[in-house]
Order: C-alpha cells, then structure tokens, then sequence
C-alpha cells in the first residue's frame, strides 16, 4: 500500500494505543537495537505507556491515519547539558523502508525547536550494525561526527556507538 | 588545563624536578594551595567552575563538591598541591564508561605534569574499578594543550561533538577522547 505523506502524523500516545503498540514494541525484528526488552504483555506496555510515554517532555506515536505504526522521542537535557537533547525512534516493521521515519522526525524536530529554546543540538547514537537507522539520520540531515568505542552498554553487552548530530540552525533535508 | 609549552617566567620553577609527582586526597588544610589554581582565571578559563572569588568559596566548595567525590586527588609535587584530576563514572547503563577532568597550576604547564598524571590515573582507575571499560576525555575545541595531554597519554581521538555543551554562557564543540581497558597505554605504570 502506498504511504501518502500527509497520512504521515505524530501526536501524544494514549492508553488505547496500546495494542499498536505491541505490534512494534513486541517485535524482535524491531526492538534489536532499542533499548527496550521485547514487551511481552499487553500490561507492561500499558504501563510504559502511561508511566514513561505520557509524562515525557516529549513522546510521540508515529501514526498512519492515526493508528499508532511507531514511537519517537527527543529529552533534552539539563544544567550546563541543557543545549543538547537526545533522538530515538522505532517502527513497526512492515512499515521500514519507505520514508516514514525520516517524515516523522523531521515534524518531531521543527516542533521540538520550538518548543525547547535552549536546545541547539540534537544527537542520536546508533549501533555500528545498524545500517538504516545510520542512512535514515544522514537522510534528515544529520552529520555522522565519530565512532564512540565501547560507550554503552545494552542487552548484555559493550557496545561500539556511532554518534550523528543536527544543529537547530542546520538545515533539514 | 594545561596550554602549549611557554617559558617559564618563575626562576623557581626552571630547576624543581617535575619527574616526582604524586596523587593524594585533597583536604581542606590544602586550602591555600588550592587557592592558587582554583581562583586564577587563566586556569578556570576552560573549567566549567568559575575561579573561586574568596577563601569561603572555595571552602564550601571543598567541603559540597571534592571532599565527597567518589575518585579526586590532588596533583602534588613533594606532597604540596598544584592541581587536581578526578574520575567520574556515569550511571545507570553508561557505568562501564567514566570521564576523567584535570586542572594545573599555571606556572607549571608546558612540562609534561598533567600528561604523567592522566598516565597514572588511566592505570590506577581501571585497576581500581574492574567494571570500566572506557575513560574519555571531553576537550573545549579551542584547547589545544588538553588536547595534546590526552593524545601524549596515549587517548585516541575520535570526533568532534558540535554545541555539545554551554559554559560561561556559550554552546561550545568538544572533541571527545577515549581510552579503553584493553587499550595498551591503560596498563602502562608511570
């Protein structure tokens, strides 16, 4: 099925995403490289949804037509780091490879501006052997700056990170 | 931070040994010591501290701030400070990683001081802390002579991290240094 653009949205989670929500967040195939442990039932993910999704400074569902196909978020962060704010996003995997995430960011981005003054730089980190969410940042626009050697750990591991980053005052492709 | 080797303007200096440095806690009968890097804006100029206005300040400081933290020592010469290094681990799932900070004297940069005490301090810290897999560095794009300590001291470079973070008011680049626990130069004592 074709994706129109404008079908493309993001808006605040809700309690009843939560069974769209398990597409994505109980998927293997798209939790490898996310933070999150596979969600297993429908009541954690109910809670992440209300205890992390909903109070966030800034959470969204990627939708189509409204139904919830994926997650992103941008945190700032605070003190003398308050200038910088971490990316991340997921989605359903029938949907990758089409330009969703790209759109969804780039809204995501031009709103969080906006809506966080201080935050001239957004940066996100990407595992090595993850190739599409490395080309998706460069297709916004963001700038690979270095590999980060054994700089976190996730999923049992030390893990290599290759960090990208976007200036508020970059343009977005 | 250390700066690009300048000619000593102190006679005192030219003929100390500067082979023989030490670490130690820091307490606050080093006060005064303390007072002469700590409130010399020369030395601050890339901190992310403000020089200590008065003996007070840097006292609370001391006391709020050094005395508590988990991994800080002094740099001595004959057991007198001239500057400070500390380790700072990060939490939650960061933990394995830790940032290492150093602040000298003035009237002793350019002699190879800070770059013999990272050495130490790569060493001790990953002996001292088996969890640790990797120590970075993060240096204000302008500094040039931190940027050389870590490099001497056997860092590997790995990028520039643009408006990373703000201090004294501007969003400053930083170029981020690591070294890792099986990185050779971690095991080399000084």
């Amino acid at each position: 099925m074709e994706v129109n653009s404008q079908e493309i949205s993001i808006r605040p989670y809700e309690i009843t995403d939560v069974d769209d929500f398990m597409v994505y967040a109980g998927d293997e195939k798209v939790t490898r490289f996310t933070r999150w442990d596979t969600f297993t039932s429908k009541d954690s993910a109910t809670a992440y949804i209300k205890d992390t999704c909903i109070p966030h400074p800034f959470c969204r569902s990627i939708c189509l037509n409204n139904r919830s196909i994926g997650f992103l978020f941008i945190k700032p962060s605070s003190g003398e780091d308050r200038c910088r704010a971490d990316v991340g996003y997921s989605l359903a995997a029938e949907y990758w490879g089409r330009g969703i995430v790209v759109k969804a960011m780039k809204i995501a981005i031009s709103e969080a501006v906006k809506e966080f003054p201080d935050v001239v730089r957004f940066q996100a980190f990407v595992e090595v052997d993850n190739k599409p969410s490395q080309r998706v940042l460069e297709k916004i626009g963001f700038l690979r700056e270095g590999l980060l050697r054994k700089y976190t750990f996730n999923k049992g591991e030390v893990r290599d990170m290759v960090i990208f980053s976007l200036l508020a005052n970059d343009p977005m492709f | 931070m250390e700066e690009l080797p300048i000619k000593p303007q102190d006679n005192q200096t030219q003929d100390q040994d500067f082979s023989n440095i030490n670490l130690r806690l820091l307490d606050l009968s080093d006060i005064d010591d303390y007072m002469v890097w700590a409130a010399d804006d020369k030395v601050t100029q890339f901190c992310s501290w403000e020089s200590h206005t008065s003996k007070e300040v840097a006292m609370k400081y001391m006391v709020d701030f050094i005395i508590p933290h988990p991994w800080f020592r002094a740099i001595c010469i004959d057991d007198r400070p001239i500057g400070a290094i500390s380790v700072t681990q990060k939490c939650g799932s960061d933990s394995r990683r830790a940032e290492i900070g150093y602040v000298l004297g003035s009237k002793y940069w350019g002699k190879g001081i800070a770059t013999r005490a990272v050495k130490m301090v790569a060493a001790e810290i990953f002996f001292d802390w088996p969890h640790l897999e990797r120590l970075e560095g993060l240096v204000d794009v302008d500094n040039i002579g931190s940027q050389k300590v870590l490099e001497k001291a056997g860092f590997q470079r790995e990028g520039v991290f643009r408006k990373y973070f703000i201090q004294k008011g501007r969003a400053r680049d930083a170029v981020v240094f690591s070294l890792l626990s099986t990185d050779p130069q971690a095991k080399l004592l000084v």
